[in-house]
């Protein structure tokens, strides 16, 4: 970079200060200008010496992938750049070329200690032939004075270059470094609060379970039906407890990879009917009714797992009757034979899940739980696992608003396991 | 522990807490143990409501509140804990609540919620309960 006033001084760049450093001066440069054209007939030999050494170091074959046409490619280019040094032009481009030679060496990782060799070998090789040239000594003396403080510029910016590529190599590293940092810092971050709420998650009904005990054991219920009221809440907070452990373990092993599914063809309708029935005494308390809508259906066979599939059916229609103070949950399939899925649906009549939480309702803990459902108590998990049981199964899972609006719609998909197979054909 | 004397006999204490299992937990103690009657609630404008009257001697005020809003918004038991001391008529004592229980905390929930006593989550025994509420009650 040149400034426009002289009174400024040039930033001082690596080789104008070495060539400071060096005492390179302008009359050097015209020795070695004059050298030039007398040591052009030793340029060939020059590079033959050079790669005698470099191509057989340890690791040279992981280098020198081309073989033997890569290494005379380089000897012409070796050669190429012993004109360079006689040519007497040591400017910006001229160390910025050297500069990509180094940086190319880092990048192959060609041990720089090789090549510093071989250059050793290159510079005793030149002054011996120098020698030759000039046997007077004063003559000798000067040339070969310009041709080491030339071949020691070339040295140091090979040097420098080698130094600075491994810095930028380590700041690429430890930039690389910095980010999976951050990235297990967030993760730790993420299982910390996991850690928490499921802490707290778990002492609640242990909690209960223990207050209300001691209640019992202090006699400080004044008849057996409050006692037996009390213990049912014990009993209540006992199951939550084993549900909640149950989702735990269900939910550690899905993450940690460790569930293993065993996928078979399914025909949905055993699993259908060996489900609804477990939820039927909870709906019946509460007056509603379970419509299986399947049953007219023939429904074509899914591949799946059986206890997995039935697991997710179960957690959504339970969660359609919590959710549901009274009407229906009618339960519904639908194939679709183009997309070779099988879609099942369970749409309640209940208080909905607004728009903007259909989403988080499948993430760890959050709860959908309005202040019109107080004691509605699950561990949080259920849908979670739904999700990631249905996409482990290659379907999707979830949530849309029910037919006149109101209650919700939960949905999952099941691959088919003849997508060619139409109904008619099963019928048949 | 049945026939130990009434200790909170004629006094009404406001329970404000989100876990309906607690809360009765609480209530039970506190009546049979303490002799006590209770209230429970988490509706802010009726407890509002309740701590004007001057008939409440002492609110159990639960820190997390899950289900309170005030104003269109969620409040926690610290914020809440303010209003009612403004609210209140006479010096009304608030035990507060907290599953929380780390170091510092203390300091800090008492500090900030202006609360005058704190109950570190779970209590198991309901004595213990009713001597807190007691205490509390008396030097009020």
């Amino acid at each position: 970079m040149s400034s426009p006033d002289p009174r400024l001084p040039l930033p001082e760049s690596f080789v104008d200060e070495m060539k400071r450093y060096l005492h390179l001066l302008p009359e050097d440069a015209n020795l070695l200008r004059e050298l030039g054209p007398l040591m052009e007939k030793y340029l060939p030999e020059m590079a033959e010496k050079f790669y005698a050494q470099v191509p057989h170091h340890p690791g040279a074959s992981r280098v020198f992938i081309g073989g033997e046409a890569q290494v005379e490619r380089l000897k012409s280019t070796l050669q190429a750049w012993g004109r360079g040094l006689f040519n007497g032009v040591y400017d910006e481009p001229y160390a910025e070329h050297r500069f990509l030679i180094g940086f190319r060496h880092v990048r192959i990782s060609l041990d720089q200690k090789y090549v510093i060799s071989a250059m050793g070998v290159v510079r005793s090789f030149l002054m011996e032939k120098l020698f030759d040239e000039f046997p007077a000594r004063e003559q000798r003396l000067a040339f070969s004075q310009a041709l080491g403080k030339i071949l020691d510029l070339d040295l140091n910016l090979m040097c420098d270059s080698y130094f600075r590529a491994t810095m930028a190599h380590l700041q690429t590293l430890n930039q690389e470094l910095e980010q999976a940092g951050a990235q297990l810092a967030g993760a730790n971050a993420i299982k910390d609060e996991f850690l928490a709420q499921v802490s707290h998650d778990l002492r609640t009904p242990l909690n209960s379970i223990l207050s209300f005990t001691k209640m019992v054991l202090d006699g400080l219920c004044t008849n057996p039906e409050e006692e037996k009221e009390v213990l049912r809440d014990v009993f209540s907070s006992g199951q939550l407890l084993l549900r909640l452990v149950n989702d735990l373990l269900d939910i550690s092993a899905i993450e940690a990879g460790k569930l293993a599914l065993d996928i078979e063809e399914l025909d949905p309708r055993a699993v259908l009917d060996s489900t609804l029935p477990l939820v039927a005494v909870q709906a019946a308390s509460k007056d509603l009714q379970i419509i299986d809508e399947t049953l007219e259906q023939s429904l074509p066979a899914v591949r799946s797992d059986e206890i997995r599939f039935r697991q997710v059916l179960l957690n959504l229609l339970s969660n359609a009757v919590k959710f549901t103070a009274r009407g229906c949950v009618r339960v519904r399939a639908i194939e679709s034979p183009a997309e070779g899925r099988l879609r099942i649906e369970i749409e309640d009549t209940g208080i909905g899940v607004p728009v903007e939480k259909r989403d988080a309702v499948f993430e760890k803990f959050v709860r959908h739980n309005p202040k019109a459902l107080r004691g509605v108590t699950g561990s949080g998990l259920g849908l979670a696992i739904a999700k990631r049981l249905v996409e482990m199964m290659h379907g999707e899972i979830g949530l849309e608003t029910g037919a006149d609006g109101k209650g919700s719609i939960a949905w999952f998909t099941l691959p088919l396991a003849d997508p060619q197979a139409t109904e008619e054909a099963r019928t048949a | 522990m049945s026939t130990q004397e009434h200790t909170l006999q004629g006094k009404s204490v406001l329970i404000v807490e989100d876990n309906e299992l607690v809360a009765k937990f609480f209530r039970m103690a506190l009546e049979r143990a303490g002799g006590c009657s209770c209230l429970i609630s988490e509706d802010v404008p009726a407890i509002l409501e309740h701590v004007s009257s001057g008939k409440i001697d002492l609110v159990l005020l639960d820190v997390s509140l899950n289900n309170s809003e005030w104003e269109g918004r969620s409040i926690n038991g610290v914020e809440l804990c303010r209003m009612l001391k403004e609210k209140s008529p006479r010096r009304l004592p608030v035990l507060l609540a907290t599953a929380h229980a780390m170091s510092g905390d203390r300091e800090r929930l008492l500090e900030s919620s202006g609360a005058d006593g704190y109950l570190e989550k779970p209590v198991y025994d309901s004595a213990i309960l009713v001597e807190k509420v007691r205490s509390l009650i008396e030097s009020a």
